[in-house]
This record gives structure tokens, sequence and C-alpha cells, in this order.
């Protein structure tokens, strides 16, 4: 389906309700009545364009935006990720690391072992936080610099030391590899923890990382659809005008 | 998800493309890992990079001819190329294994199937299911202790390179990636005791 701005908001989270914590992203929470997707984004300063970028590219995978629809400037995007990887760390993260602990505690004899795949999340929550931090204080950052200098036309010579160093193509690479311990994670739980008599915790922990991996994947399928050519394109402009 | 094929395809259409997923949903163990349409900057690298264990392409979407484009490859897949009835025959002849579009589903997922069978990266298909042997559990038990390739092979007197084919082996069997993940395994398992990660 492919979610159109006239659409009724509410008929679209029947569609998709995954895509809830992606408009709370906006600044919209459940209650919409009977309000168009237009309408809510009017009342909000939501740049509708954007909003249904986002919302098409995170439902259906095979969507790709088209140039037209990229028209947005790079910091409203940028701002949206950052919302992003604070829902990730303020809430994902902590309930997920929640109901392992809960584990923890349900399990009597094998609390050693349960105490493992804890040690196991909090190692992968360090070097998701890193990946994050990465992100949030190097690569929006120069994202947000390139935009400036093409908006009032003059470039830096710290800014074009930077493009030498670091282009976003390097970027696209980088993501793979946070994805593996989460991977590995639902392995452990699905095949080689020991059994508990209850298996409603596991289950709800296996929900939230299917979950989250789900919310990853279309999170860095928007960086690499949407900001990466952007910023490709803005690249190549400043390269051109420091010539 | 052990013991699982990965694969990459190349081709313009979407119907097809959807088609073609969908057909290998049929087929157990195949995982579609990246999916192009041919006109993507780099396409060669990526592939590489992805490490497929097969490739479907259909030979028009690519630009540059089809030898340069096999010859670019830096890894051993097996390519598969995805004709149809109106193929010609000179490109036809380029491929050892092929799927045809014009062909019914019974007949696609039969020849699939075989040509997974045979190909090269299913040699050891049979294995994958098994539990670890003596020797991948060596492996292992070195590896989580937290000696490198380079180590691990000086100590067994092994090549890097086959002590590499045996991790790639424990990770399909495992369905795990990751060190630290291998390494909750391994204690989960009683081949290392917690002392020994100190080290």
């Amino acid at each position: 389906m492919r979610i159109e701005k006239d659409m009724k908001l509410a008929d679209v989270i029947h569609h998709d309700f995954s895509l809830i914590p992606v408009i709370n992203r906006f600044g919209i929470q459940l209650g919409f009545g009977e309000s168009t997707i237009e309408e809510i984004c009017d009342k909000r300063s939501v740049n509708t364009e954007f909003f249904l970028t986002i919302l098409n590219t995170y439902h259906d995978p095979q969507y790709f935006p088209k140039k037209h629809l990229r028209s947005f400037p790079a910091s409203t995007l940028i701002e949206y990720l950052r919302k992003a990887h604070q829902y990730y760390l303020e809430q994902k993260i902590p309930e997920i690391k929640e109901l392992i602990s809960k584990l923890t505690k349900e399990s009597d004899e094998n609390k050693d072992t349960y105490r493992l795949a804890l040690n196991f999340f909090e190692e992968y929550q360090d070097e998701f936080i890193s990946h994050l931090d990465r992100e949030e204080n190097f690569v929006y950052p120069y994202v947000v610099e390139l935009e400036k200098a093409i908006e009032i036309g003059k470039v830096t010579s710290g800014l074009l030391g930077q493009m030498e160093s670091y282009s976003i193509n390097d970027y696209e690479d980088e993501h793979d590899n946070v994805e593996e311990k989460l991977f590995d994670l639902k392995n452990l739980i699905i095949k080689y923890l020991p059994a508990l008599e209850n298996n409603s915790t596991s289950y709800k922990i296996l929900l939230e990382l299917f979950d989250l991996e789900k919310d990853l994947r279309e999170h860095a399928r928007i960086e690499d659809m949407i900001l990466v050519p952007k910023v490709e394109a803005m690249e190549f402009t400043i390269k051109k005008m420091s010539r | 998800m052990s013991g699982r094929i990965t694969i990459v395809l190349i081709e313009g259409s979407f119907l097809i493309r959807s088609g073609i997923e969908n057909l290998l949903k049929e087929l157990q163990g195949l995982h579609l890992v990246e999916v192009y349409d041919g006109s993507e900057k780099h396409l060669i690298e990526k592939i590489n990079a992805s490490k497929p264990d097969c490739i479907i392409l259909n030979p028009e979407m690519i630009k540059d001819s089809l030898n340069s484009f096999v010859l670019s490859l830096n890894i051993e897949a097996t390519l598969i190329g995805l004709l149809s009835n109106d193929t010609p025959s000179q490109i036809k002849s380029r491929f050892k294994y092929c799927l045809n579009i014009n062909d019914d589903k019974h007949e696609l997922i039969n020849n699939f199937k075989k040509i997974i069978g045979f190909g090269k990266p299913n040699k050891n298909r049979g294995s994958e299911n098994q539990s670890l042997s003596k020797r991948e559990i060596i492996i292992l038990k070195h590896i989580t202790s937290g000696l490198t390739n380079q180590v691990v092979a000086e100590k067994l007197f092994l090549s890097v390179h086959t002590v590499m084919t045996h991790r790639k082996n424990i990770t399909k069997k495992l369905g795990i990636k990751t060190v630290s993940g291998l390494t909750v395994y391994a204690l989960l398992n009683k081949i290392i005791e917690i002392q020994e990660i100190d080290q």
C-alpha cells in the first residue's frame, strides 16, 4: 500500500501498527480521530512530503523515494534520525535490558547462565551506543555543515579537509556490524539458553528483539536510501563550488 | 538459521524481482540478502562485500560485458542466469546454471533445487545440521579464550585460511556470528570456563 496525504492516519495505523513509534518521532501521539495525514501534519507544522517519505520507506521495503520527494532539507532528516536514536536509547534498549534482568531473576538454578546473556546484551548496548554517538557527533554535524555551506555559498577549508578524510560512502559500510550481535542474541535465546518453566519473558524478549531489528533495518535503509544520496549530491556540489 | 544459502538478485523488473523473492520463500534455507536492479553505483563492490553463495543475474541488466562482470567478482559464488525463451543462445551458453522465467513454478523450483544441490556452496550441506566436530570444538575453545586466527593457526599447525574456514563452518552450524556470542555458547556448553576468558 502506498501511503498518501489524504488518508486517515487511523486507517494507516490499522494497516501497519509498527508505524506507531515512527509517528511518535514526529511528536504525533495516538488519538487522532478522523484526521487525515495532511491535516495532522499542518496542525503540527510537520513537512508532509517528508512525513510521507518516511512512513512509506518504513512501511514498504520496495518503496524508493523519487527525487522530488527528497527535496526537504537534510537538517529535517537529521532531526528525525536523532529522534529515532533517542527512542532506541531511552525506550527500546532499557526495556529489553529490563526483560533480560527479569529472566535472570526468574531462573533459579541457572542464574549464572542467564547472567551471561545479560552481559552479552550489555556489550551490545555499549557498541550500539558508540555507533550512535559516532553518527550524532561526527556524521550528522558534517551533513549539516555541508548544507550550510551550500546555503551561504561559501566553503571553509576545514570542511574540505573533512570531505577528503571521510566521504559518506564509507558510512554505508558501517551499518552491518552492529546487527550481528542482535542476531546472535536471538539465536542464543531460541537455541542455547537452558529452558525455563515459563517462556513468557523469553517470548517478550524475542518480540522486542525482532521488533528492534526491523526498526533498525528500516532506519538504516532510510539513511542509505535518502541520507546518503542527498549527501553525495551535496558533496558533489561543494566540490564544484570550491574549484 | 544455520546452513542457509545467501543469494543476491540482479533484475530490473519489479514484477520479476517480486516473483523470484516469492519463489525463494518456498525453498527452505535460502536467504535473499540483496536485491539490485543493475543500475546501482559500485554494484560489483557491493556484491563482493555481501559475499553471497549464489548470484541470480539477468544478464541484460549489467552495463559492462558479462565477461568483465564475472571477472570482477572476487568471490566464489554460483552464478545463475535469469533467462527467458527469447534469450539468444550465445548468452544462454555462457551460463552453467540458469533459471528460465517462462518455466512454471514446479519446474523453477526443481531446477533451483538441482542447482543449489550440485553447486559449490552446498558441498557440505549434509554436515551443516550436525553438531560441532572435535576439531571445531578445539578451535572454538581457542577463539573464545581470546586468541586470534593467527595464533590459533600456529598452535594447531594449520594455515590461517583453514582456521577461518573452520570458523565459518562453526558460525554456519550454530547461527552465531560474533566472538562474544560464540563465547557465551562455549560457556553454556562448558567448552570453556569463565576463568579462561580473563587470561
